[in-house]
């Protein structure tokens, strides 16, 4: 099966620093990635070069063996779903966030209906009378799932989980890491919590923006 | 009806008006004689030099001569609005241009020539003084819109970024910022309108009156061009919004700071 990212010898920097370092790896479809680190080894940076948002110095980036370029890249961001640590709802109301996406003109025939709308917050754990709540007086944790169930009714291709853990209690955690577990669900995140790192098919380990190590991981 | 002149003396008068605030300032502690002085001064070189410009602009009332003196204020008023928004000049000139041009021809050119007709179309007398009205008014509209958008562009920027991995284009991405903006920099004209007459005397009509215009020719005139600036300010701030979209951000539509000015 052709692999669904591919980074071939990716650097990049900004203001003359280093973010990414000469960086290879490809992810297949149904894979479930995490990228380790410490604070400020490129982690994130691996999510945004994907999305176009940090200019390539050398090297390819392929998303479905379709190069990243100006012309591709709308198209790659409409098949990913991004949702980073502190999530934006962009919207006054939970119901208003969870149909932002639907709003523009890529997914506007895809607009979902008040049972999709139900069932993925069931799928989440979180009650249907959230969606007429105000998204700014929700929990942070509340809020990380709405952003998770708004990636989900979008019914992407990839996932790209920046910490999105890391607001949740325990029994939501448990929650999003039955949900992206799916096979059908290729996931390349960010991640420290050892669960999902046992949970994950392969471990990429980068330090000061250079991959060091390629664990596959034994436990799935 | 001929408006009375101020003669020299009366003129010396009038500036010795300016005593009375001067001394009431120094009264409470504020010292502000330099700047009052400057302020006085500077207004009433430039307004000499404006005085003599129109003066041979009118005595010649030359179609290029005319057209080229709007093409000079159309250039100021670019630079201005890009100084004060907090963009760089060399990457937004064109755009601003081009947005502050289109409309201040378009709106001038239709109140001239086809609500007031005059016998020439280019004369100094009504496309100089209407030109300069609309100018100034479309200016303060410019500035506003691409300072408003582009700081609430740098404010949010992790909500746009949201909206771009959400699937938006460009456009659809800052939407949010670009009405906004665009709300923001004709609410004053929309009230200026809203209040025209109820709050003040504007400034047109009150000249039209004291140069022995009939009120009622004053009040057609002050709508005519409160009516222009607003058309011009609408679409000069959506053109040069529209066009720097495609300046400001890099192809896979990423902000470019080195456009933005650092504060």
């Amino acid at each position: 099966m052709p692999p669904i990212i591919r980074f071939d010898q990716v650097s990049v920097t900004n203001h003359e620093k280093t973010l990414l370092a000469d960086i290879s790896f490809t992810l297949r479809p149904g894979e479930k990635a995490v990228l380790c680190g410490k604070s400020g080894s490129g982690k994130s940076s691996v999510l945004r070069t994907l999305l176009g948002l940090h200019p390539l110095k050398s090297g390819r980036v392929y998303f479905q063996e379709t190069l990243l370029t100006p012309a591709s890249v709308q198209t790659i961001r409409s098949c990913t779903a991004y949702i980073g640590q502190e999530p934006i709802l962009g919207a006054d109301s939970v119901r208003e966030a969870l149909l932002l996406p639907f709003q523009f003109k890529i997914h506007r025939s895809r607009q979902p209906n008040e049972t999709q709308l139900i069932e993925v917050l069931q799928r989440l754990q979180l009650p249907k009378d959230i969606l007429n709540r105000d998204s700014k007086r929700i929990s942070g944790g509340e809020k990380q799932r709405i952003a998770l169930a708004r990636g989900l009714l979008l019914d992407k291709k990839l996932y790209l989980l920046d910490e999105v853990t890391s607001a949740l209690d325990e029994d939501s955690k448990q929650v999003v890491f039955e949900v992206f577990s799916d096979p059908q669900l290729t996931v390349l995140s960010v991640a420290h919590d050892p669960e999902w790192l046992k949970r994950c098919d392969i471990v990429f380990e980068l330090d000061a923006g250079r991959l060091t190590e390629v664990k596959p991981n034994g436990n799935t | 009806m001929e408006t009375l002149d101020i003669k020299l003396p009366q003129m010396a008068l009038l500036y010795g008006l300016c005593l009375l605030p001067w001394l009431l300032l120094r009264l409470i502690g504020l010292r502000l004689s330099r700047d009052i002085g400057i302020g006085i001064l500077r207004m009433s070189i430039q307004l000499a030099l404006v005085g003599i410009y129109l003066k041979t602009l009118f005595d010649l009332n030359n179609p290029w001569l005319n057209g080229l003196w709007i093409l000079v204020m159309l250039l100021v008023a670019d630079f201005s609005i890009l100084r004060r928004a907090g963009l760089k000049v060399r990457y937004f000139i064109l755009a601003t241009f081009i947005a502050i041009a289109s409309s201040i021809l378009l709106s001038t050119a239709y109140l001239v020539i086809l609500v007031i007709q005059p016998a020439h179309f280019y004369d100094a007398r009504y496309i100089v003084p209407l030109a300069g009205m609309i100018l100034g008014n479309c200016l303060q509209a410019n500035v506003i819109a691409l300072e408003r958008f582009y700081s609430a562009l740098r404010k949010n920027e992790n909500e746009y970024t949201t909206f771009l991995m959400l699937g938006a284009t460009r456009r659809e991405a800052v939407r949010p910022y670009f009405r906004e903006a665009v709300k923001a920099a004709i609410n004053p004209t929309i009230a200026g309108m809203a209040t025209m007459g109820l709050v003040s005397l504007p400034g047109m009509m009150t000249g039209q009156i004291l140069g022995g215009s009939e009120p009622w020719l004053a009040v057609k005139y002050q709508i005519a061009i409160m009516i222009c600036i607003f058309t011009s300010s609408t679409l000069a701030g959506i053109i040069n919004l529209t066009l720097s979209l495609k300046i400001a951000f890099n192809a896979y539509d990423v902000l470019r700071e080195e456009v933005i000015k650092k504060s």
